[in-house]
């Protein structure tokens, strides 16, 4: 603790430390949402990934509140020249822990007996899980680069927003459709998750470029931040 | 390079101070110092001065600068050195009074702030009479000065005391061509000294802040992450170290406990780290004299912070006893606003004040 005072510094910036764990939270949401979404669509058993999922959600849990603590300090120590980025940071780190959270309820839908494993539209839900798994990986990649890529951003925050519309698609089509509630009612959950864990992705990688005007309150209400 | 120019002005300000105060007339100085002359009253005093300062490194390395003349003795200038302790603590007092509107967060930071207080009060209960009829600080600091530089009344060849003399004659001479002597000269070279004193001061805590900033940052991570212990104290007698200022540090803690970053337990050894931590200025202020009873006073006053970790800390029994104090006052305090500014009104302000005005 003490020495720690006495440690030269990184050089890499005042939240470096904070971007790094950042992405390794995001890292261990990943690896919940891609165990959570396998047990919905194969046979596999809830209870072989419900340890891991709740512990990584717990991790992920107390990451979030350290980092927390973390940018507090960095307030009171440093003062408020960088507020914008504290509070991009402290949003950012709360849609990171919202995933981890939204792949929870995907691994309790599968503990509740759903199971895509038969269905018809498993090869498409299989496709989407991939891509909205990808999607993770490239928001990590992003948030970690030492400087941003507006383009990169853009073509991102573009593709990722297809995706959450193609999500939100389905909800609509699951909401009127003739099938059987039984069917499309747990379709239609697991739908409403990938597009939150799509939408935090969105504004976890523009939130780390662009604080303020990306919480989005600046839009005289036009946005809802909730996801 | 430009921190390292701020010292030497701080130290030719300390010498400054001194060389005003052998200038002035004996009945003026007697007049001076006589109400330091009443324990209680030099307490008030202490108090007093610091708050005016804003500063217990500043006025204790000016009570260290008056008794280097010889003009103030070490049994009065060593209750103006617990006063100086109780007094720097208005400065995270009043910040914490800034979180006065949200219940939650004035109860837990209002509290982070007077256990301070407290902890310096009853320090100061428990070691003022103990010094005034024992003189158990001063003896201490006493051997430890000789063993360092000699006993009192002698002159030791401080290597500091030659580096600032050239520059303190610049200045006698100044006030001397521009037609000033005796009392006139002497008030010019103390209020120069105490100019120079301030605003080196001033300009150290404020580079020094910047600079160490992302240290300080970083340790105080870790110590959240580790909790408190020795290690928090020794965590907040380095930082106030590098930083110059107890205020300082101290005051970086009242936001954290208020948001509930840090708990009360947590936070109160890393103050009393802060308050042995910040005696490191005086000790650099004796360097500037050639008087070792001045280093005496400067050891007096760590030696007193020192006995009051080891009374209200070390010890079991009493470490709650602060801790406890500064929760119920909060408690009032969130109950009653115009509690927490009555009671900075009257424990900095008033009670000194009637204390100088009645013993002094």
């Amino acid at each position: 603790m003490v020495l720690s005072f006495f440690k030269g510094s990184s050089g890499e910036g005042d939240f470096a430390p904070i971007v790094t764990r950042a992405v390794t939270m995001l890292g261990d949401a990943r690896h919940s949402f891609d165990l959570a979404s396998m047990v919905l669509l194969t046979d596999a058993e809830a209870s072989s990934v419900a340890d891991d999922v709740r512990a990584t959600d717990e991790r992920i849990n107390q990451a979030e509140q350290e980092l927390r603590s973390d940018l507090v300090v960095h307030v009171a120590v440093q003062g408020t020249a960088d507020i914008g980025s504290v509070l991009g940071f402290t949003l950012l780190l709360k849609k990171v822990e919202r995933i981890g959270d939204q792949a929870k309820n995907i691994l309790e839908l599968a503990e509740q007996g759903v199971s895509f494993a038969d269905s018809s539209e498993r090869e498409r839900l299989f496709a989407e899980r991939q891509e909205l798994s990808a999607l993770f990986a490239e928001a990590a990649e992003l948030l970690n680069a030492s400087d941003a890529d507006t383009d990169a951003i853009t073509e991102y925050t573009n593709r990722a927003n297809v995706a959450v519309a193609h999500y939100q698609s389905k909800i609509d089509e699951f909401m009127t459709s003739e099938r059987p509630g039984h069917e499309v009612v747990p379709l239609a959950i697991y739908y409403r998750f990938l597009r939150r864990i799509g939408a935090n992705l969105v504004g976890i990688v523009r939130t780390s470029v662009a604080p303020l005007p990306h919480v989005d309150y600046l839009d005289d209400g036009a946005t809802d931040t909730d996801d | 390079m430009f921190v390292v120019a701020l010292i030497y002005a701080f130290l030719v300000g300390v010498s400054s101070l001194e060389s005003g105060i052998k200038i002035m007339g004996e009945d003026t100085t007697e007049r001076l110092f006589s109400a330091a002359g009443n324990p209680i009253a030099a307490l008030c005093i202490g108090i007093l001065g610091t708050i005016l300062v804003q500063s217990s490194s500043a006025s204790t390395s000016i009570i260290v600068g008056l008794v280097a003349t010889g003009k103030l003795g070490v049994d009065d200038a060593v209750p103006m050195a617990m006063g100086a302790n109780i007094g720097t603590t208005v400065t995270n007092t009043l910040v914490s009074l800034g979180h006065i509107r949200q219940s939650s967060e004035f109860r837990r930071a209002f509290a982070a702030a007077t256990v301070h207080d407290f902890f310096n009060v009853l320090a100061v209960a428990i070691l003022l009479p103990l010094e005034v009829f024992f003189g158990i600080i001063s003896s201490t600091a006493e051997a430890i000065s000789e063993r360092l530089v000699g006993s009192a009344g002698s002159e030791w060849k401080s290597p500091i005391k030659a580096w600032v003399k050239e520059p303190v004659s610049w200045l006698k001479s100044f006030w001397e061509a521009v037609g000033t002597s005796g009392n006139l000269q002497g008030t010019l070279m103390v209020v120069s000294g105490l100019v120079i004193i301030l605003l080196a001061l001033a300009f150290i805590t404020k580079n020094m802040r910047s600079l160490v900033a992302d240290r300080v940052e970083r340790s105080v991570n870790a110590m959240l992450s580790k909790g408190g212990g020795a290690a928090a104290l020794v965590l907040g007698l380095v930082i106030t170290i590098a930083v110059q200022s107890s205020s300082i540090t101290t005051s970086i803690l009242i936001p954290l406990a208020g948001a509930g970053v840090i708990t009360l337990r947590n936070a109160y050894p890393v103050t009393l780290g802060a308050n042995v931590g910040t005696t490191i200025t005086a000790l650099l202020a004796s360097l500037a004299t050639g008087a070792p009873e001045a280093l005496t006073v400067a050891l007096a006053h760590t030696t007193f912070n020192v006995f009051g970790i080891f009374l209200l800390y070390v010890i079991p029994l009493a470490r709650d006893w602060p801790i406890l104090a500064a929760e119920r006052l909060a408690d009032v305090a969130v109950k009653r606003r115009t509690t927490a500014v009555a009671y900075v009104a009257v424990v900095f302000v008033i009670l000194p004040l009637v204390g100088v005005a009645l013993l002094g």
